[in-house]
């Protein structure tokens, strides 16, 4: 049985959320009740292969694989229940596509040669990044929330048949959904950001740290965050300009949780006896 | 099946002469019990504001009830003379009469192809017969086939898709925009006929409250009154559309009341975030159009919500060939139906015979050889009766199921019956 499930790969999901996402395509353009089935089969499959995955092989989210996958999996979570609960609504079609980029990312544009390794000694380090972790799915939903906005928001400049084309959620809903989202993301951004700093000042002092990619953009992550949050509340600027911010910051997101970790190349503070997690 | 359909619809009569000939609850109950009695025949009368007519069905030997008793009966009962009523009659006869009420249940026959409000006339129509004690063997059979055929219709095909009344694509337009509204604000613009009919529509979806202005502050205090709103004075029309998020504009005003300049300069800034949507149904345009955005502010008026109503029917009418195809599926079916009903009582009573026979004469034989026979052997011997007693009612039962019913039905009956001894 372990056996079976160690032979799980990234293929596996990845190819039945790709389905998934073709059926709900297809449900799209021919609404049929048997679409509806087979596309919440082929995402509910995906998303046990991706559980089990996770599970045997323990990808380390600190890292680049493991978080994108990590990240991945929440999306997949997150699209499985909306597709459940919202069944009118062209939830998959706008939430599959990114966990297909996540997913993507992970087997082609990252290293899985993790030389970072979890160290379940350094509680503060794992903190850091389950905030970090929970900041990016806030941006990730913030975004579906705004690519939805948008859209919604072009067929009503359209004035396209209100009755016609993918149903989707009304503009007012999707900017509550982003706005919860940023609302959520930013303190788990922002206590997540200082602590990587603290941790930082304190293991991994050398300039070069403080100027890595990933950090300058967590950093101007959490700037875009303020940004958009003054707009938001201050400025009452539209829903439209607040979406193509928030995009922005998943752009920025995604640059981050792919950049090597400042913490990656160094060697490892004295007693860290953590074995590696690579998959 | 002896079954007529008389009346007249929006094709044949003016709305002035529907009007007259159409029948109100009190009306339609004396009409049923009149005409069952004076004609002996079972009835129901459809009527509403684009057709009246009559169903009609009599025993298979008597007289027809006709078109020139159909209007002289409509005539007497609404005090017209007959000779005005015939014209504007048309009939159709049996599975002819089937097929129209099942086009009309289905709403294909509608001045609006696949409007939903049909099925539930026809089964007022079929209720108030009942009500009225006018249905026999016939209309009890016919009325719930053809509103089972027109739910078909409507889950199988497109053809009730989308909404065609102006009112319903605004609502429709304001919930793309908006989720709930126990929070929002209406603010009713002016006070035509159009708007009282939309802000129904508004109301329905329980705004927070409803503020409504007019040059005429007596007509913005009754339209406010009627609606349970508030009325805000003309002169404060600015104030009142930064607060609202639903704007309903019908004034007669020759000229935009709100051109962009002023929403930008007087409104706009007053606005704290949140989406307005403009409906504007006024003729000509109460709202500049260059105001729309689709974020900010969405303003639709008449010619976009026209334009997805004649949107709406053209995507309806793809999808009335497959709906006509379901109605001569099921108006066969309920022929076949009823012609397997009228002949299976001569049916059963064929088979209860010739079984009787067969157990006559099965019986001796099996007591005869009694104490000779391996019980296969008996249930071999009783099969094989059973056989031939099926190979030979075979033909004459698929005769009389398949008997043209306004033809050789009712001979091909007569014949069995004596043939085989029946009573």
């Amino acid at each position: 049985m372990s056996d079976t499930l160690s032979r799980v790969s990234t293929t596996c999901f990845g190819l039945s959320y790709l389905l998934a996402f073709l059926v709900e395509l297809a449900r799209a353009r021919w609404p049929r009740p048997p679409l509806r089935t087979v596309g919440l089969i082929l995402g509910g499959a995906g998303l046990f292969a991706h559980t089990v995955f996770l599970v045997v092989r323990q990808p380390t989210p600190a890292a680049a694989y493991g978080g994108t996958l990590a990240l991945a999996w929440v999306l997949a979570v997150f699209y499985l229940y909306g597709a459940v609960h919202h069944r009118r609504q062209a939830w998959a079609v706008f939430v599959l596509p990114l966990v297909l980029v996540l997913v993507g990312l992970a087997v082609f544009a990252v290293s899985t040669d993790v030389s970072l390794a979890f160290d379940p000694t350094r509680v503060w380090g794992a903190v850091h990044g389950v905030l970090v972790l929970l900041a990016a799915v806030g941006v990730s939903v913030g975004c579906i929330a705004s690519v939805m906005y948008l859209i919604q928001a072009r067929r009503l400049r359209l004035k396209r048949n209100p009755l016609g084309g993918l149903t989707m959620l009304s503009l007012e809903r999707l900017e509550a959904m982003n706005r919860r989202a940023v609302n959520v993301a930013f303190p788990l951004l922002t206590a997540g950001l200082l602590l990587g700093a603290v941790l930082l000042r304190q293991y991994h002092a050398a300039a070069d740290n403080w100027f890595s990619l990933k950090v300058l953009g967590t950093v101007g992550l959490w700037a875009v965050f303020a940004v958009l949050l003054y707009l938001r509340y201050a400025a009452h600027v539209p829903g439209r300009r607040l979406a193509w911010l928030t995009i922005a910051a998943f752009g920025l997101t995604l640059a981050t949780l792919v950049a090597a970790h400042p913490f990656a190349n160094e060697p490892r503070p004295p007693g860290s006896g953590a074995t590696e997690a690579s998959p | 099946m002896n079954l007529r359909v008389i009346g007249c619809n929006f094709r044949t009569a003016a709305v002035d002469l529907r009007e007259r000939l159409a029948f109100d609850d009190a009306k339609r109950q004396a009409a049923l019990t009149e005409l069952s009695a004076r004609y002996g025949a079972e009835c129901a009368i459809l009527s509403t504001c684009n057709r009246v007519e009559l169903y009609v069905g009599r025993q298979p030997h008597e007289q027809p009830f006709d078109l020139e008793l159909a209007a002289e009966f409509l005539g007497e009962v609404h005090r017209l003379p007959a000779a005005a009523v015939r014209p504007l009659l048309y009939e159709h006869i049996n599975d002819h009469a089937v097929r129209h009420l099942t086009r009309v249940a289905a709403s294909l026959d509608s001045l609006i192809v696949g409007e939903g409000q049909i099925a539930g006339q026809v089964k007022q129509t079929f209720d108030a017969a009942k009500t009225a004690g006018t249905t026999g063997p016939l209309l009890n059979a016919l009325f719930p086939h053809v509103l089972r055929a027109a739910k078909r219709v409507r889950t199988e095909t497109g053809i009730a898709r989308g909404h065609v009344s102006v009112s319903s694509v605004a609502v429709d337009y304001v919930r793309q925009v908006f989720d709930h509204f126990g929070d929002k604000t209406v603010l009713v613009i002016g006070a035509g006929k159009m708007a009282r009919l939309t802000l129904k529509h508004l109301a329905a979806l329980k705004p927070k409250r409803i503020l409504v202005t007019n040059r005429s502050p007596a007509k913005a205090a009754e339209v406010a009154g009627q609606c349970g709103g508030a009325a805000v004075p003309w002169e404060q029309l600015d104030d009142a559309l930064a607060r609202a998020d639903i704007a309903l504009s019908t004034t007669g005003a020759a000229e935009p009341i709100m051109p962009r300049e002023r929403f930008a300069r007087h409104v706009a800034p007053k606005r704290a975030g949140g989406t307005l949507v403009v409906l504007d149904i006024a003729v000509p345009r109460d709202f500049d159009p260059a105001i729309h955005d689709g974020d900010a502010v969405c303003v639709f008026n008449i010619d976009d919500l026209t334009r997805v109503r004649e949107h709406t029917l053209a995507g309806r009418r793809k999808h009335v060939a497959p709906a006509e195809a379901i109605v001569d599926a099921e108006v066969r079916r309920f022929v076949a139906d009823w012609q397997r009903r009228k002949s299976g009582p001569v049916i059963h009573q064929l088979r209860t015979e010739v079984d009787r026979v067969r157990a006559d004469v099965v019986a001796p034989l099996l007591g005869k050889l009694n104490g000779k026979l391996t019980a296969a052997d008996r249930a071999y011997i009783e099969g094989a009766f059973r056989l031939f007693q099926n190979r030979l009612l075979h033909g004459p039962i698929a005769a009389l199921q398949e008997a043209d019913p306004d033809g050789d039905s009712k001979r091909l009956l007569d014949a069995v019956r004596k043939l085989f001894g029946l009573t």
